[in-house]
């Protein structure tokens, strides 16, 4: 890590227990070998080849998908290209609409993705944000925190319920719901891992060094808690996709004709006993993601965490 | 109506069979979709409402099946004078309530009484006429004074709201009444309900006073009956299949050609029921106010294409907004409604000056056709988004809104939006268009704002017509200037379907505001 201004010393590195392990030298981690070291573990290795081909699908879908997913036709309730009575034109099969299967899930993971980040985001930054200026300063401590344990009181689908109802069914409402949801969860983390680097030496001596605590704040605590932040955050990922898509199967998500997996696995839960495919393909999708997410979460934080390195 | 053989022979066995059956044979499970709010008669006006109050009590005429034929039920005859103002009722003398109490004239004026008082905010008020007064004379006689003719009051009394129930029970049970406790003269008797799971009823061991149009006038061939709320749809399906039920009116349309296959479950099926699902138009919103934008959407979408695909066949497509078999239909409306066709629709489009953009959308002065659609979520969510389909292919990028029925009722009395969705049953045509097209009844019923005095006139003249030809005429009129002005867009006409189980004998299915069972007098076992 550089530092650019002359008149700061350089921002320290925990290596080692962060838990005020004083007698630990303060060197740069062997990060230089942390991705390979991710691609050596197989099961990373797929659940991050699985997640970036659902990415690139998604991002790629008006290119890979064979139809208008927003389109109808009259073969409706088509099964997989597979199974009987399946035909090559619809892989997947259609829907109760006689809607591509293949072409939805594709438009349908943007939207799940599209969900996920942008409720990770927003709850992963307020939350670090606010766990971090606890720790930093003790007067605001027991005001955030007490804040964060009312928010935490409050179950998501009880928030995108009351938003949806105040805003309209759209995914804007699911996205806010999300994301205040997942604030005092990545609050609490961000507050452990920070009071853990304030208790080190160099935040005293940067402090002695009179840097200001802006600089203290953002150069010494925010640089040396974000690798374990993130990776908390990362984990948080796969759970959010799963409460995205109950919602939107509760019908609280996407408007018709826009295609989100929970709201297909929704739509096809008429028809299970008669064309199971419409609602399982979905769901399969989704738990593929989710199992990804959270494979690839646990497999950053054996790689990056400095708590469990050897 | 003349019963049927096979109604007759499996009256017969069951007859025979009754008396060497143990008791819990005689217990039928009938399961449905959904609950009412409450069982009071004359408050409900849910389908599910009215399935269990008529079983619970009776009302003063009963109705056959044809949807056609009065029949008499507490009342065995009546009078009207000649300016169709007066009826005069002959009350029975030998029915009794639940509880053991006789029940006279004076209960049939009271319940009636009850259901046009204001107080009791019945929001049916309207289908009894401009009533002028309701009197017991004596033990025998009711007399229902009319301001104006009603040419639809017997049909009317026939629903489940005008349904008599005891004075004295309502009055210890006050807002509970038909919550915690229920005292009428139908068939079965209140046993006990538990919102959202089940209704159980009893049979009414005394009854024998059924309308003429069943076989068994009473009482009761099954001994207790079970009503049991199933939400999800292909469980219904399956708790037929596997006998945990006997009875379904509520299997999902794809249900029903597996139903037919299973050896152990029959269907019924009838066509007069008079349950029309459409969309309406908000007419005084910028978007759907050009009658040709109107006519454009009604073409554009293929209602024989849904039926079959999204429905199964299990539908009938409908182009007009009442049922052709409905009393007084007006047969030479057939050749004026709107059918499929795209090409005209997107040639009506362009004459009213919605012309296709660069994006393949309608628009005119710079704005886009997109009309909001609000509707229910599950089954009319399918609807809708297929609708939708249709029309974005000449050019028009509808909007659904889907909600839950509890927030649908009370958007959809706002003016926010340009259709909306919506199921209802009739007994006839005069009956649909006077709920829907009097300018009274804006915002809701009458949810596309049509406001037209002529109609409203015609209107007044069918229902107070004093002969039926001059009845049809003005309905008749009403009818082929709201299909001109397409204001609706019908979707389908939905049959009466009903699965029951082998077990039980071939029966005829009713049509009276969605309860398929009526009365509940033809059910028996043959096992």
């Amino acid at each position: 890590m550089s530092v650019t201004s002359t008149n700061v010393p350089p921002a320290p590195q925990i290596s080692g227990s962060i838990e005020g392990d004083v007698s630990q030298e303060f060197t740069a981690p062997a990060r230089a070998h942390w991705l390979r070291r991710l691609l050596r573990d197989r099961a990373a290795f797929l659940a991050l080849l699985t997640l970036a081909l659902v990415i690139l699908g998604a991002i790629f879908a008006p290119v890979l998908a064979t139809h208008d997913p927003a389109s109808n036709s009259r073969s409706v309730m088509t099964p997989p290209a597979w199974m009987a009575r399946g035909n090559a034109e619809h892989w997947l099969g259609t829907d109760g609409q006689g809607r591509d299967i293949f072409s939805r899930l594709l438009y349908g993971a943007r939207l799940t993705l599209l969900i996920g980040f942008a409720a990770v985001g927003l709850g992963g930054f307020f939350g670090s944000l606010l766990g971090l200026l606890s720790a930093f300063n003790a007067k605001i401590d027991p005001w955030i925190m007490r804040t964060m344990d009312v928010l935490l009181s409050f179950p998501a689908i009880l928030l995108a319920l009351a938003l949806v109802a105040v805003m309209g069914q759209g995914i804007v409402p699911i996205v806010i719901a999300l994301g205040i949801s997942s604030i005092p969860d990545c609050a609490r983390v961000a507050r452990g891992i920070a009071i853990g680097v304030m208790k080190q030496e160099f935040i005293e001596a940067g402090r002695a060094v009179g840097l200001s605590n802006l600089q203290l704040f953002n150069r010494y605590l925010v640089r040396n808690a974000i690798s374990s932040i993130m990776i908390f955050i990362s984990l948080r990922f796969g759970q959010t996709i799963l409460i995205g898509a109950t919602l939107s199967f509760l019908g609280l998500g996407a408007r018709p004709p826009a295609s989100e997996l929970g709201m297909m696995a929704s739509q096809g839960r008429d028809f299970l006993l008669f064309a199971p495919h419409i609602a399982v393909i979905p769901s399969v999708v989704i738990f593929i993601i989710v199992l990804s997410a959270n494979v690839a979460g646990d497999a950053l934080r054996d790689v990056l965490d400095p708590r469990l390195q050897a | 109506m003349t019963p049927t053989p096979i109604k007759r022979a499996g009256f017969g066995l069951a007859a025979a069979m009754a008396l060497a059956l143990p008791v819990a044979a005689q217990e039928l499970t009938i399961i449905r979709a959904q609950d009412s709010n409450h069982y009071d008669p004359p408050r409900t006006t849910a389908q599910s409402g009215a399935e269990i109050i008529f079983m619970l009590s009776d009302t003063i005429v009963g109705l056959a099946e044809d949807m056609k034929t009065i029949e008499p039920l507490l009342a065995s005859s009546w009078d009207v004078s000649d300016d169709a103002l007066t009826y005069t009722f002959k009350i029975r003398d030998d029915v009794s309530f639940c509880d053991g109490k006789p029940m006279t004239a004076e209960d049939v004026a009271w319940s009636l009484n009850r259901w046009q008082d204001p107080e009791t905010k019945s929001p049916v008020r309207w289908r009894m006429g401009d009533v002028k007064s309701i009197t017991a004379p004596d033990a025998t006689t009711v007399v229902y004074e009319l301001n104006a003719p009603h040419s639809e009051l017997l049909y009317q009394l026939a629903q489940s709201f005008g349904s008599i129930i005891d004075k004295d029970t309502y009055e210890t049970l006050g807002k509970d009444f038909g919550v915690t406790g229920f005292n009428g003269t139908g068939p079965f008797c209140w046993e006990s309900w538990t919102p959202r799971d089940k209704v159980v009823m009893t049979r009414h061991d005394g009854y024998n006073w059924g309308p003429a149009n069943y076989e068994n006038r009473g009482p009761a061939q099954v001994e207790k009956v079970t009503w049991q709320i199933v939400p999800e749809a292909a469980t219904r399906t399956v708790a037929l299949l596997t006998g945990q039920g006997d009875i379904s009116p509520y299997i999902p349309f794809i249900g029903y050609s597996t139903l037919r296959a299973a050896p152990n479950i029959n269907v019924i099926k009838s066509e007069s029921a008079f349950w029309t699902n459409y969309m309406g138009f908000k007419i005084t919103k910028d978007l759907v106010g050009d009658v040709k934008v109107r006519q454009a959407i009604n073409l554009a979408v293929n209602q024989e294409a849904m039926a079959e695909d999204l429905f199964f066949g299990e539908v009938e497509p409908a182009y007009s907004y009442v049922s052709s078999g409905a009393l007084d239909y007006d047969a030479t409306l057939n050749d004026s409604l709107l059918k499929y066709d795209p090409e005209k629709a997107a040639a009506l489009l362009d004459e009213a000056g919605w012309v296709l953009n660069s994006d393949g959308k309608r628009e005119k002065d710079g704005k886009v056709m997109e009309p909001l659609a609000i509707s229910f979520t599950g089954e009319w969510q399918q609807t809708s988004e297929a609708v939708q389909a249709d029309l974005l292919k000449v050019g028009i990028e509808l909007q659904i809104e889907p909600m839950d029925s509890t927030v649908y009722w009370g958007k959809s009395a706002t003016d926010e939006f340009e259709m909306y969705v919506m199921g209802y049953p009739y007994i006839s045509a005069g009956d649909a268009l006077n709920l829907y097209f009097r300018s009274a009844n804006i915002p809701t019923p009458n949810r596309m704002n049509w406001n037209d005095p002529e109609t409203d006139e015609l209107l007044v003249a069918g229902s107070q017509a004093t002969n039926e030809t001059d009845r049809a005429a003005a309905y008749a009129k009403v009818l082929h200037k709201v299909h001109d002005n397409a204001v609706w867009l019908p979707i389908y006409h939905r049959p009466m379907q009903i699965g029951y189980s082998t077990k039980l004998a071939p029966f005829e299915a009713h049509n009276i505001y969605g309860a398929g069972l009526y009365k509940g007098l033809q059910l028996t076992f043959t096992e």
